[in-house]
Order: structure tokens, then sequence, then C-alpha cells
């Protein structure tokens, strides 16, 4: 009785010990597919790596370049607006030249006026001396060459609006900066992550740091309709008349 | 005796810009390129009108308005903030701490020498 028992015991062992076979037959296809797939992704995970870390490494590079061309049109910038300080000093004395000529002219026929009441007899005599001096005309050429100057000078006025231009870029520049260097640092903790780098190593994190003093408006725009400034003004004007009614309340009471 | 008007702004192009718009007409100008140096120099000259941006490092415009207002020194100087940022929260923002007036750039010269002439002569 008991053998039987103990039979029957090893027979079901037996058919568990062949189920296990048959589950083990299935299962090793599916691992040696694994194994593949582990041979594949690995070279595969190996050039992401590499990938973030060529790339983690051109970014500094990257940064600075916009740094640089900031810099550059800051200089540039810098030239042009000695250059039209320049033009405008030259302007002044241009425009004061043609006062002193137009008082200079005012004199000349204030004293061809006298000396013509004087020498009456002259009068023909006069007259011709008056037409080939051209005073009118030359007076005329100052007012011409006066108009000319206050164009220029408006002109110069719009360069150096335009000019601010660079400004409003270097804003853009800077917020494209601050973004490529957040990219960078979440690059590199990936790289940490994957055991790549060491934190004290990381590609030219420390050489893009600086890029970080400039302060920026991301939202900068180069706009000369004068919308922002009628906001602006409004709002300054609406906040003096709230003042104003505050004082008239303070009276009243 | 020249007026002395303080210019705070981190960039260059805008710092030049008003020095050229202003020395042209006689007023006497110092430049700062943050809030901190602004708070520095201000007490160190006769300053009568402050021009500041917004976006500075270290200490920017609206620290350096409300700071500028608690000194009682400087409660009454004029302060004409010039920025980029033109929507309506931050124009409210920067007259709330107590700027005069507020230019958006790109601005003109002629407005700028308007708004500097109204309040110092």
């Amino acid at each position: 009785m008991d053998n039987q028992s103990n039979m029957e015991q090893v027979f079901q062992k037996l058919g568990d010990l062949k189920q296990f076979f048959v589950f083990g037959q299935k299962i090793v296809p599916v691992f040696q597919k694994i194994i593949d797939f582990m041979h594949d992704i690995v070279p595969l995970l190996e050039n992401v790596n590499n990938s973030i870390h060529d790339s983690t490494s051109k970014i500094p590079k990257a940064a600075n370049q916009i740094n640089n061309v900031t810099y550059a049109t800051e200089i540039a910038t810098s030239e042009i607006l000695d250059i039209v300080d320049s033009m405008a000093t030259d302007m002044t004395r241009i425009k004061n030249e043609l006062i002193d000529l137009r008082n200079g002219f005012f004199n000349q026929r204030v004293a061809l006026d006298r000396f013509g009441d004087e020498l009456k007899p002259l009068n023909g005599t006069y007259d011709s001396l008056k037409s080939s001096l051209c005073i009118d005309d030359l007076e005329n050429k100052v007012i011409s060459l006066d108009s000319i100057i206050r164009k220029i000078e408006n002109d110069s006025s719009n360069i150096t609006i335009s000019l601010q231009v660079q400004d409003i870029t270097a804003q853009q520049l800077a917020s494209v900066n601050h973004l490529i260097q957040s990219v960078q640092k979440r690059l590199a903790s990936l790289l940490f992550d994957l055991g790549k780098q060491t934190e004290a190593v990381l590609p030219g994190l420390e050489s893009a740091g600086h890029l970080d003093e400039r302060s920026f408006n991301e939202n900068a725009e180069y706009d000369r309709t004068g919308k922002h400034q009628a906001l602006a003004d409004n709002l300054m004007n609406s906040s003096k008349k709230a003042s104003q009614e505050e004082i008239d309340k303070l009276f009243t009471k | 005796m020249k007026r002395v008007i303080l210019v705070a702004d981190d960039s260059p192009t805008i710092r030049k810009f008003v020095s050229v718009a202003l020395t042209v007409k006689g007023y006497e100008i110092i430049t700062c390129s943050d809030g901190m140096e602004a708070l520095e120099k201000l007490p160190a000259n006769k300053v009568d009108l402050l021009l500041t941006d917004l976006n500075m490092p270290n200490v920017d415009g609206y620290q350096l308005i409300a700071s500028v207002r608690n000194n009682s020194e400087f409660k009454d100087l004029p302060i004409i903030i010039l920025s980029s940022l033109g929507n309506n929260e931050d124009i409210q923002r920067g007259l709330e701490c107590g700027a005069n007036s507020y230019l958006i750039k790109p601005f003109d010269p002629k407005r700028v020498l308007y708004e500097v002439s109204k309040y110092l002569n």
C-alpha cells in the first residue's frame, strides 16, 4: 500500500517534471530572443550614449558663438552710434554756420537799402548791384540747405531708433542661450545617469556658465508701431487722473 | 551747473544711445550696468534723475525703484523706466513701484528728451 502510494507520488512528480520541460521548451526560444534583442540594443544604446555625449560637448561652443554674435553686434552698434553722434555734432556746426550766413544776408540787405536811400541818383546802378549780389537767391539756398539738414537730423534720429534692434536681438539671443544651457544640463544629467561621465568632467558646463549673467525678456520684440507706448501713456495718464481724483476728494471732505 | 542723470541698463547699446541723446543737450550722464551698481552710485553722486531698465542682473529695475523710493533722501527723485516689457501688467507694476514715466524700447530720442526735460526743466 505504501509502495503504491510512493509510486503514485513519483509519477506525479515525473508529470510535473515533464510539464516543466515542456514549459522550458517553450520559454527557451523567448529567452533566446531576449538575448538576441539585448545583443542588438546594447550597441544602439552605446551609440545613443555617444551621441548625447557628442551633442553635450558641442553645446558650449554653440552658446559661446551666440554670445560672440551679441558682442560683435554691440561693438558695431556702438561704432555706428559714435558716427551718428559725430554727424550730429557736424550738423549742429553747419546749422550754426547757416544761421550766421542768414544773419549776414540780412545785414547786407539792410546795408544795401540804406545805401540806396542815401544815394538816390544812383538808382539804376543800385538795382543792378543788388541783382548781381543775388542775395535773395543765396538766402533761398540757405533755407533749402537748412531743410536738408533737418531731414538728415531726422534720418539720424531714425537710425538711432533702428539701432536699438541690437538690444532686442541681444535679449532674444540670451533667451536662446538660456534654452541651450537648459538642454545641456538635462543631457549632462542623462549622461551622468548612463554612467558615461561623472559630473566633475561634464563637457563645457563651466565654460558656458557665464552666459547666464545677462538678463533678458524672452518676449522682447522690435515694434515701432508705438502701440505698447500708447498703452503705457494711457496707464500713466490714468494713474495721474486717479491721483488727481484722490486730491479732489480730500478737498471736498 | 549740469543736471546729472544716472542711467542703469545692462545693455551697452542702450547706455550709449541714452548718453549720446542726452549729453548733446547738456546733461551729465553716469552709467551703470545693474541695479546694485545704481544703488551704490546714487548716494555718491548728486543725481537729479534716474533712467532705469527693468531686466537687469543682481538687482532688477523693480527692486531698484522700490529701494530708491524707500530711501527718504530719494523719495522725490524722478524715475523713468526704459524697458522692452510692454504689456499691461509690467507697465502697471513699474508705475506702482514708484516710476514717474515708462518708455518702451525701441524709443525715440526726442521722447526721452521730452520726458527728461519734463522733470528737470
